[in-house]
Order: C-alpha cells, then structure tokens, then sequence
C-alpha cells in the first residue's frame, strides 16, 4: 500500500507539473467569477436609471490641437447637413461593423458575454461582431498586432474585475464619438458588476499621438434573462451614398 | 428572471414611440408631415440591416402607386411585437409614415393597423442614455442630444 500511495503521489506531482507546463493550470486560476456570462442590454444614464447604478459621465475629449480643428469643422459639418435632410454617410450606412470601441455601445443591441477557460469571447447582436479575450496572456507589442476592427485583446482577473487590454485597431476604424485615433492607441477595459444585474464597462482610451490626455467613459448594461441573440446579416442594404456624399434610398418597385 | 425580460419588453413597447435613428440617420425623412397610406402588401421583407414592406396605394381609376416603406431592424421589432410572419402578401393594411423629404414614394413607418386591427410601431429598444451609445442599424432610438 505505501508503494502504490508514494506511486500516486508521484504521478500526481508529475501531472501537476505537466499542466504548469502547458500553461492550464494558470488558466484555471484565472477562470470567470459566476456572474458575467450571458446577454446584456445597453443602459444608459438617462431618466429613471438608479443614479447608484448609472453609469459615471464621460471625461471630456481633449485632442491635441493638430487633430481637433480638423475634428470640431467635421462634426459641425455633420450636423449642419443633418439639419438640411441630407445626413452624411458613416460607415454603417454601408454595412461596415464599428469594430472597438463603438461596438460595445450600440444603442438597443444586446451584447453576449460567453467565458470559456483561457478565454472570453464577447459577441455583438448588431452586426454579429465577434471580439475574442486571451485571459493571462502578456499582450503584443502594437506594431506586431496586423490592424483590424477588433485588434488583440489580453484580460485577467483582478478580483471581480475583467480588466481588458485591446491593441492593433485600424486608423480608419471611427472612434468614440468619430474621434480620431491612431494606430498607437491602446484601449483598457474594467468590466464588473455593479448589481447583481447590472454591468459597467469602464473604458479607457490611451493614444499619445492624437489625445492631449486618456480618455474614459463608462458603458452600462443591463442582463437580459434567458435572451436568444438575433442574428444580423446585412442583406438587404437599401441605403446608399450618391455623389455628393448624401445617404439615400434603394425603392422598391 | 422572467420578470426582468418582461420589464425589458415594457420598456420596449414604452420607446416604440420615440423618434428614429437607425444604422444612417433619417433626417431624409420628413417626421413632421406624416402620411396616411391605405393598401394592399406586394412584398414584406424581413431582412437585417432593415425590414421594408412594398405597399401597392390605390389611387382612383388610375391605378396604384407604389409606396416603400422602411422598418426596423428584426432585433428591434421583435422586441416590439413583430413577427417574420406578420405581414403577408395581399394583406390590406393602414400605415402611417414619414415619407422622403425628395418627394420620391420611399418612407419611414411610424405605426401600421393590421389586417386583423392589430396596430405595430416601428419596434423599439432598450437601455439607451446619453453620451456613451452609438445609435444602432435599424435601432429607433431617441435622438441624442
């Protein structure tokens, strides 16, 4: 009996040394806290949402001075053709997905949170993004990162909080608010829950190149129960852009 | 559980009827002078990033005039009571719209009387709030500050 007891301790030594080797023990330690898994809904800090669940007001946009002429002219120009009837073109009116950040705050679409071991992978209703987090994984350099909607994203666990590192997100990928950004920027993210509930997703937007400071605004969500995603492809695009860069309609016949 | 998606639908049919952005904005639309249009569906389209019904209007001896009429995406009607199947071809329906400030007989619904006298809005979301969401394909949605 004490021979088979020692071969058992020894074996059992062995395989723990074999899963340290292959990285899986680290990747149980870091597995996801009940509580997050499954769809949630956009929620706002509008009227009637318990300011004790609100989610904090953004910190201002703060561009450096090369970028925000170019940025306050864009946006007044926006508005004004808005105000005319003749709404300018964005990249959703052609089907492009947001990509990060703007995919995390598409008003009304549920986002679906799926934790897996090694890995959390957030899917957008809208558009059908797909967005997939390597827990305990040291990020990549950004010039090694190929650019992309959705780029590279790192996470860990830091008690009941998801801290997310996203690097490699295409210039021409539209920003927060259709800031600018550019390839250097790093987005970090603080998701937990603030009720049993009700998430918040802190984010904040590092990018020396066009931002005179960080940038951080919070996403709130609300757990949809039970919620089925829709799927969304985008077959039957009417809109188009003419000429002058207004967005118009395909009619039937 | 069950209570928080029933309170989530609440909220929805409460938004059904805010004012619309969808995935372009609808400043094309004229909200402000609606139309009524009385018809028979050619064709109801349930398809992302919009849904559309083609709505033949009778106009007197002269025939009819072909109407489009853009919805929501299907996420957001189901959220307000719509189905795949809840418009079919040949169905006589009353919706009213906000038709295409250029004149041409494209529009936006705002709410249509069905067949059977059921009335639909152009569906409705959840959770928006200022300053931190982006207007979503095909959401209606109140318009941001």
């Amino acid at each position: 009996m004490m021979t088979l007891g020692r071969t058992l301790i020894v074996t059992a030594a062995a395989t723990l040394a074999a899963l340290q080797g292959t990285g899986l023990i680290a990747r149980a330690q870091s597995a996801s806290p009940p509580g997050v898994s499954g769809a949630w809904v956009p929620m706002g800090a509008g009227r009637g949402v318990d300011p004790k669940i609100a989610p904090p007001p953004a910190s201002p946009v703060v561009l450096k001075p090369e970028y925000a002429k170019a940025y306050d002219a864009r946006r007044a120009a926006e508005a004004e053709a808005t105000r005319r009837g003749e709404p300018p073109a964005s990249a959703a009116v052609l089907c492009n997905p947001y990509g990060m950040p703007r995919m995390m705050s598409i008003a009304s679409y549920p986002i679906e949170i799926l934790p897996t071991p090694g890995q959390i992978t957030i899917v957008t209703e809208a558009f059908s993004e797909v967005r997939r987090v390597y827990l305990d994984q040291p990020q990549l350099p950004i010039d090694e990162v190929p650019p992309g909607y959705y780029g590279h994203s790192v996470g860990r666990w830091e008690g009941d909080t998801l801290v997310i590192d996203t690097v490699g997100i295409k210039e021409s990928v539209p920003g927060y608010n259709g800031m600018p950004h550019s390839s250097q920027m790093r987005i970090v993210e603080r998701i937990r829950l603030v009720a049993p509930d009700v998430l918040h997703d802190q984010i904040t937007i590092h990018d020396p190149v066009v931002l005179e400071k960080p940038l951080t605004y919070t996403l709130g969500y609300r757990r949809l129960p039970n919620y089925k995603m829709v799927e969304f492809v985008c077959e039957n695009n009417r809109e188009y852009v003419d000429e002058q860069g207004r967005v118009k309609m395909r009619l039937g016949k | 559980m069950r209570r928080a998606f029933v309170t989530f639908l609440l909220f929805v049919v409460a938004a059904a009827g805010s004012r619309v952005l969808a995935h372009h904005s609808f400043a094309m639309f004229d909200t402000a002078n609606p139309v009524t249009l009385n018809g028979i569906v050619a064709d109801f389209q349930w398809t992302n990033p919009h849904v559309y019904i083609e709505l033949d209007v009778p106009e007197g001896v002269r025939g009819a005039k072909h109407w489009t009429i853009e919805l929501g995406s299907p996420s957001i009607l189901m959220r307000g009571g719509w189905k795949f199947n809840s418009l079919k071809k040949g169905d006589k329906v009353t919706a009213v719209v906000s038709p295409l400030r250029d004149g041409q007989p494209g529009s936006l619904l705002t709410r249509i009387t069905l067949a059977d006298g059921r009335m639909l809005g152009n569906g409705g979301p959840a959770g928006v709030g200022p300053g931190t969401t982006e207007p979503g394909p095909g959401a209606v949605t109140t318009p941001r500050p």
